[in-house]
């Protein structure tokens, strides 16, 4: 009998390992871990959740960066850090015209490595503010992405400053398939994520404009969640399990690129696992 | 004789003088949109006792019956006080244990769309069942409901008279659910009365300017906000102040252990129920009004999401929001006077942005709500039969 029941829990067991095995990895390139996260949600449990996500690797940036780097203290394995240009949260709708956020990166990218900056906020002619110009040359001295929120015009007057700019545009600008889709045809250096944003797949079914999107450019999309207040830290486990869902509405190697090949091929040599 | 008319004189003046805005005429249309009241509802057609007299007195019976709980500790009453504006005047409701979110009105149910703050549930009778069936509320079971319709002989007599046959001689889970759809059609009954505010829209809406003026200025000053830069009316609209539908407005939502999902657990319970309007306990052979439920979809943003509440009745329902996380009609005011809005996603909920609003404006908005209450009738506790 004794026996028997160990039989029974080995075969559990490795039933559940392979159930586990079989989940497709997701790179998350979308999270923050601002100062307001910290105490409801400890690092530990923040790491917790992104190993109980199953995610590959965690793009996390944070106001300020000393959330992204508790993190990445506990989950260099996971985490890749991406500086963001706000010390707080209320610096989103300030930092384009406050000339001290440029001090602030400085020092921060003098002492830690990371595989952006971003995201930061920026729309339209305020792109071309000289705080956002000398943040783009920044990045550019560094080899960095940037991971820039806002709108076409915005992208355009980056990669204007500098042409060789390597751009993964928040949230696909939120801006309509086609001319996403234009975008990235006119930009060989721009990636897009899907955080915060549904029209692509509803019901575990891709949306007939997005899929051809998608097959058009399988190496230019990322996941993310956006966990834009704390508590959706609660959502990261859920968010990576629907995007599996309408992933599988996809051919595999698309799929696979989307979930996190994509993402691998950009920022892992940069923080190898290992 | 003379200090007679002083004293005259002195009331007049101490007296509030009737006065009313010079409200626009695109401000009356928006006032106007707001009634009248009470608005004419339709029966239930997912509920053929829907309106019934019967079945209403027998879900009133077991609106207040503790023996729906297997130790006799809760009822339906115990978080839907008729004193308290059918709520509990508690910030988190206290079940067997405590329970995550505030106990919501029960008032004007019946032009709800959606039900729960989640929007669990489409329709009220299967939201009536789910806390009886709850081990964290009322804890009872469909046998045991079945059992106490069967054998009281009271509620078996209602029982038959509502539903047309004897109780003994249906299953237990159909005999719960009618026992839900009875508590639904009590629960339609609990309309709110008419308040100072409908007096001021509908005087308004016939052109009585001195009836108008009779709403205090400040509640005035308060409607226009309302109405105008506050634009509350945007998702606090038509005769029941709210658009039945589901936002985040910045409140947090952490519970113990992690977070409330809100709307976006609520379409998942919606989806795994079968008490729904798409399912076969629906007594429309149409189910006409399970499109929405067919169609409804998570998406992402609905994490954090709570429905948009009625106002009518507000300043006897405190505290306030899904968690009950403020206590007064002035907290809730500066609250979208001062909220952070990081809180919430720029592209989201691009609606909402903090009003920034004085003491005084604050203070004027309260009293609109204020006139939005009255008292209430006596509540009808008869049983049934």
């Amino acid at each position: 009998m004794r026996r028997a029941l160990l039989v029974l829990a080995a075969l559990l067991a490795s039933g559940g390992a392979a159930r586990a095995a079989d989940l497709m990895p997701v790179f998350d390139a979308h999270l923050h871990y601002s100062h307001d996260a910290w105490d409801p949600v400890p690092p530990e449990r923040a790491v917790a959740i992104l190993r109980q996500a199953g995610l590959r690797r965690a793009m996390i940036s944070s106001s300020d960066d000393e959330g992204t780097q508790k993190l990445y203290a506990l989950a260099p394995d996971i985490v890749i850090p991406v500086l963001r240009p706000y010390r707080k949260r209320g610096d989103v709708s300030t930092w384009v015209r406050d000339e001290t956020v440029l001090t602030y990166l400085a020092e921060r990218l003098a002492r830690h490595r990371y595989a952006a900056i971003g995201e930061f906020h920026v729309y339209g002619a305020d792109a071309d503010l000289p705080v956002v110009r000398r943040m783009v040359q920044m990045a550019k001295e560094r080899n960095l992405f940037l991971h820039l929120h806002g709108d076409a015009d915005a992208v355009e007057r980056v990669i204007k400053q500098d042409p060789d700019a390597r751009i993964l545009w928040a949230h696909s600008g939120f801006d309509r398939p086609e001319n996403v889709r234009a975008m990235l045809e006119r930009h060989p250096k721009l990636w897009a994520d899907l955080a915060f944003r549904t029209d692509h797949a509803s019901g575990g079914k891709v949306d007939p404009a997005w899929r051809t999107l998608f097959m058009a450019h399988p190496t230019r999309f990322m996941l993310g969640t956006d966990t834009f207040v704390p508590e959706r830290w609660h959502y990261v486990v859920e968010h990576a399990s629907s995007a599996r869902a309408w992933l599988e509405d996809l051919p595999r190697e698309v799929a696979e690129r989307i979930a996190y090949r994509n993402g691998e091929a950009l920022f892992a040599d940069a923080f190898r696992r290992d | 004789m003379r200090w007679l008319a002083a004293l005259l004189v002195l009331l007049a003046a101490a007296a509030p003088r009737a006065e009313l805005l010079d409200f626009s005429a695109d401000e009356i249309a928006r006032i106007v949109r707001h009634g009248p009241w009470p608005p004419t509802v339709a029966a239930d057609p997912s509920n053929r006792v829907s309106g019934k007299q019967d079945a209403i007195g027998l879900g009133r019976a077991l609106f207040f019956d503790a023996r729906l709980s297997p130790d006799k500790a809760f009822a339906c009453v115990s978080c839907h006080d008729p004193d308290k504006a059918w709520s509990d005047g508690r910030a988190t409701s206290m079940g067997r244990t405590a329970l995550p979110r505030n106990a919501p009105s029960l008032l004007d149910v019946r032009q709800r769309r959606w039900f729960g703050w989640d929007g669990g549930h489409d329709n009220l009778w299967s939201m009536s069942l789910r806390p009886i069936l709850d081990a964290r509320e009322i804890g009872g079971s469909t046998a045991g409901i079945a059992d106490l319709v069967r054998t009281d002989r009271n509620l078996s007599a209602c029982y038959a008279r509502a539903f047309g046959r004897e109780p003994g001689a249906v299953e237990a889970e159909a005999l719960a659910i009618d026992a839900a759809k009875a508590l639904a059609a009590f629960q339609e009954t609990l309309t709110s009365p008419r308040t100072p505010f409908d007096d001021f829209r509908d005087a308004l809406a016939r052109g009585d300017k001195a009836e108008a003026a009779k709403l205090p200025v400040a509640a005035q000053r308060g409607v226009r906000l309302f109405v105008g830069r506050g634009n509350c009316a945007f998702c606090h609209l038509g005769p029941a102040f709210t658009n039945g539908e589901f936002h985040s407005i910045g409140i947090p939502f952490f519970v113990a252990g992690g977070a409330d999902g809100g709307r976006h657990s609520g379409i998942r319970t919606l989806r795994e129920s079968r008490l729904t309007l798409l399912g076969s306990w629906n007594d429309d052979p149409v189910r006409a009004d399970g499109i929405a439920t067919r169609h409804v979809d998570p998406q992402h943003r609905n994490f954090g999401e709570f429905r948009v509440p009625s106002l009518r009745m507000a300043a006897r329902s405190a505290p306030y929001m899904h968690n009950g996380s403020l206590a007064t009609l002035a907290d809730v005011v500066r609250h979208y006077a001062r909220f952070d809005p990081e809180r919430l996603h720029g592209d989201g909920e691009a609606i909402l942005k903090p009003l920034g609003l004085d003491d005084a404006e604050i203070d004027d908005l309260v009293a609109f709500l204020e006139s939005l209450s009255a008292e209430p009738p006596p509540t009808d506790r008869r049983a049934c039969g």
